[in-house]
């Protein structure tokens, strides 16, 4: 009762309605002030820059830092750390036994492998100072240096191979690291179901040679059977066949023959690493490393204030200009060796070679390329990333735009439009289902657009991953769209068309020119040999198109200068702990 | 009084038992498994991989070997983390709760402190600034919050790190340590504070206007007793039991961890584990955190429950009288 009398006299003031105006006038002043605000500014010009598609091809380089005086305090009190980023840690430091991808990130500065692969996807030797390849192409020789030893100062020998190949065949083995089906080790099968205790495709010629014979030809096995070395005598101690629980009281005491030890881990933190003083290339001159989890909302605010040394930005013209600003910071901008594309259905009927080639033409990859990528991108029409041995464009199709054609290619098809401009043919319409697990791609809007003038009913849906890789196993899409791994090795991003091993491949491409060449891409060992199949291959997909390609993505890396040597690091490259090892801080 | 507890106490197990049904219902209906995501995988392998981890066996069957597992103790493997669920959420559960909870108390006091002056200067200037400055932060999303805060405490001011747990590469033990935390919590809470501290505001304001309203208040003032032990003692007591409904639900919230806020902050929560868990879909993690929240849910609404019956006498009454029944 009390509070409605009171609030009755109130409304009966002059003064309260005067301030009620004066406050709706202030109102309405902020929303005007705040909309003027959206318009104009750098943001606008970018826009436009892009939407017309009209971006010349942005150049990989180096910007080099303007003003190294100006590095953060932050960052110039660690005068014996080096601090790089994770977006996430598992924990599990023990190479093969890890699930979380960014595991293998953490144990890289601990675990030396035999052959790695450097940025540019050239095989260097790690813990192998040679190796050879038998003429057969299944035989691989691996010469072990004499002075690679384990931290704790014992020495890396063939048998410590021969241990770390077993365990990775050993049938209580259940991770998706090692997996040599594609390979096949000779004897692994009849070691896995008992009927041999060894491998007999493992020979341990002498304490530094060993050699491993494969059943089927893959130039990956090189990197695949050379991977990390584990010590036998500390993790093959209580070894026994079918056994491998025993193994998890070493996921946080990993011993390798690395350039760093592992010093501490707080979980979902940092990784720290200290030096290894009997490490084969000599102790790293960074007595410190430690590997920070930053997530990507604050990773540029984190490198701004000192607290990282080194980060890789997804590539965006204004965090060019924040960098560039900065004075300290170095910038490389290279193009990642994978590529995004759209897998074409071909077990439905309709994806006619015409109508895929139609599908490139009437897209203005370009343009798609440019949003999706803000201007740091290009298009991609070769199956392998520029920086790769094999790639070249010599006679393939570059699809440029080209409504008319496409248009062309499908009336010849049969495909008419229909009153709605959706085309039809035998009482069936032309409607494909895109799938993409992203919700900025630029199809979902400007290629629906554009594959609707040529009369394409585009339906997108947006998905998570494991639906997505679920749904092109059971075949229900018509494109969907995927982004490879890092491709080190040609025949990594063409293998599935050598195949019509639906697990391999499971889109169903048959093409037997294809699958021709794609075998005979591995038949030889030597690059000068393999390069013109490559080459031939190339066209022949440009031709008959499996996929639509998309684009190459750049990236940024940029470190601060007072890091000597950081131009040669990039996070997760094969070779990246050969890098860590030479690095060394600039003291001012 | 002890039988409608023991009553609501019983009641707890199977409500427990149905969630966990329906949970595992729920996540067993998405499509793909763990091994879905990994593309490199061939057929041949990821068969194998299912068949090591009972992935390929009907979802029946699966519910009853994890309620087994569960029963005994047991809160099953990570797939994902490669380690034992305890471990996981263990290590980091404990840095969610300090965040939760510091936020709880400074949001709780602050909303208390504020509703009290707001309901007894109601429609004053001070009032209307307040009400602004609520509303003006229940619409700010919590990530923008996050990053002014960075901007301006971190990067401008420096004063604050710019997000992690710990400083990078220190080895504080000790008093050190907590310091070294606490500074690193300091701007999360902030953020979380600020997304709470509104809507409590105006949910005690409203209350105390409510009880400031009654009869009972201007019995008290007649019989010539402090405006501080009127309005702080009598007012506020009463004005609060609907208060202890709220505290019911904040039990879960303290373990559940704010996704957003850990993620700007980089703040190892569990708030990242459970999200990620349903994107890989690793079952044990997910059904373990989901249950463990499931169980703080109830509880703490009985707990709620049963502070409410100690706190209000009318209610006991109430509860004793339909138990008794």
């Amino acid at each position: 009762m009390t509070l409605q009398t009171s609030k009755a006299s109130r409304t009966l003031t002059p003064g309260g309605r005067l301030r009620a105006r004066g406050f709706r006038a202030l109102a309405a002043a902020l929303v005007a002030v705040t909309a003027l605000a959206g318009c104009g500014g750098t943001g606008n010009k970018t826009a436009s820059q892009v939407s017309t598609g009209n971006v010349q091809a942005i150049a990989d380089e180096t910007i080099k830092a303007t003003d190294p005086s100006k590095s953060p305090a932050n960052a110039n009190k660690r005068t014996d750390t080096f601090v790089a980023t994770i977006k996430n840690a598992g924990g599990v430091f023990l190479p093969y036994f890890y699930r979380n991808a960014w595991d293998e990130n953490l144990v890289q500065p601990i675990f030396a492998s035999l052959v790695v692969y450097d940025k540019d996807g050239n095989p260097v030797g790690d813990l192998a100072k040679s190796w050879e390849v038998s003429s057969d192409n299944l035989t691989y020789t691996y010469h072990l240096r004499e002075d690679a030893k384990f931290s704790d100062g014992t020495p890396v020998t063939a048998d410590d191979v021969a241990f770390t190949l077993t365990l990775e065949n050993d049938p209580a083995y259940n991770f998706g690291l090692a997996d040599f089906t594609e390979i096949g080790i000779q004897g692994a099968e009849d070691y896995k179901s008992g009927k041999a205790d060894s491998i007999s495709g493992i020979k341990v010629v002498d304490e530094h040679t060993v050699s491993v014979t494969t059943e089927k030809v893959n130039p990956v096995a090189l990197t695949a059977i050379g991977g990390y070395v584990l010590s036998k005598n500390y993790y093959g101690k209580d070894y026994k066949r079918g056994q491998l629980d025993y193994l998890q009281q070493f996921y946080d005491k990993p011993l390798g023959a690395g350039p760093y030890t592992l010093d501490k881990y707080v979980p979902g933190q940092e990784v720290r690493y200290t030096a290894n003083p009997n490490y084969y290339g000599g102790k790293p001159q960074i007595e410190h490393l430690i590997f920070k989890v930053v997530t990507d909302d604050t990773a540029l605010q984190s490198y701004q204030n000192g607290d990282t040394d080194t980060d890789v930005f997804t590539p965006d013209p204004d965090v060019l200009e924040q960098l560039k600003g900065f004075g300290w910071s170095n910038v490389n901008i290279r193009t990642n060796p994978y590529f995004s594309y759209s897998i074409f259905n071909a077990k439905k009927p309709y994806l006619t070679k015409a109508v895929r080639q139609a599908l490139y033409y009437g897209l203005d990859r370009k343009q798609i390329v440019a949003a999706w990528y803000k201007g740091y991108g290009e298009v991609a029409n070769v199956y392998a990333p520029p920086s790769n041995w094999a790639y070249t464009t010599d006679g393939v199709n570059t699809y440029d735009y080209d409504q008319a054609k496409a248009e062309q290619l499908l009336d010849q098809e049969g495909w008419t439009k229909g009153s709605d401009g959706i085309r039809e043919k035998d009482g069936k319409k032309l409607t494909l289902t895109y799938v993409t697990k992203d919700q900025t791609d630029p199809m979902l809007t400007i290629g629906k657009d554009q594959y609707k003038q040529i009369g394409i009913d585009l339906q997108t849906e947006v998905t998570d991953q494991n639906t997505e890789t679920t749904r092109l196993h059971s075949g229900d899409y018509d494109m969907i769209t995927f982004r490879t791994s890092v491709i080190n090795d040609p025949y990594e991003a063409v293998k599935e068309f050598g195949t019509l091993d639906e697990s391999v491949n499971p889109e169903g491409y048959d093409n037997a020119t294809v699958r021709d060449l794609v075998k005979q891409s591995i038949s030889a060992s030597d690059r000068d040999a393999r390069k013109p199949v490559y080459a031939k291959l190339y066209q022949e997909l440009s031709n008959d198109p499996p996929y639509l390609l998309i684009g190459y993505i750049k990236g940024f890396n940029a470190w601060n200068d007072r890091i000597q040597g950081g131009e040669n690091f990039f996070r997760g490259t094969g070779d990246a702990a050969l890098q860590l090892a030479k690095l060394s801080i600039k003291q001012q | 009084m002890l039988r409608y507890t023991l009553q609501r106490f019983l009641l707890m197990i199977p409500t427990l038992l149905g969630t966990s049904i329906l949970v595992f219902a729920l996540f067993a209906l998405m499509p793909g498994d763990f091994f879905s995501g990994d593309t490199k995988l061939t057929q041949e392998r990821l068969d194998q991989l299912r068949e090591a981890y009972g992935l390929n066996k009907p979802v029946v069957e699966r519910y009853f070997t994890w309620l087994g597992q569960l029963l005994r103790g047991d809160w099953g493997f990570s797939m994902q983390y490669n380690l034992p669920v305890s471990t996981v959420i263990s290590n980091y559960i404990w840095n969610s709760f300090i965040v939760s909870f510091g936020a709880f108390i400074i949001a709780w006091a602050l909303a208390i402190a504020v509703s009290v002056y707001s309901s007894r200067h109601q429609y004053s200037f001070g009032d209307r600034a307040i009400t602004f400055v609520v509303f003006a932060l229940m619409s700010l999303p919590s990530f923008f919050v996050g990053l002014v805060l960075i901007k301006v405490f971190a990067l401008n001011l420096g004063v604050m790190p710019v997000g992690g747990l710990i400083t990078t590469g220190s080895n504080y033990t000790g008093a050190a340590y907590w310091f070294d935390v606490i500074h690193h919590a300091i701007l999360p809470m902030l953020v979380i504070v600020c997304v709470n501290f509104g809507p409590l505001t105006r949910y005690f304001r409203t209350s105390m206007l409510d009880t400031l309203g009654m009869d009972f208040i201007r019995t008290a003032r007649a019989k010539g007793l402090s405006e501080a032990s009127v309005v702080g003692k009598h007012a506020l007591r009463n004005a609060m039991l609907p208060a202890i409904t709220l505290l019911g639900f904040r039990l879960p919230a303290l373990f559940s961890g704010a996704i957003i806020t850990e993620q700007i902050f980089s703040w190892p929560g569990i708030g990242r584990i459970q999200f990620e868990s349903v994107t890989t879909r690793d079952y044990a993690l997910l059904m373990s955190i989901t249950m463990l929240l499931a169980c703080l849910t109830i509880v703490g609404n009985f707990i709620a429950d049963v502070l409410y019956t100690l706190a209000d006498p009318r209610v006991r009454i109430t509860r004793s009288k339909e138990a008794s029944r």
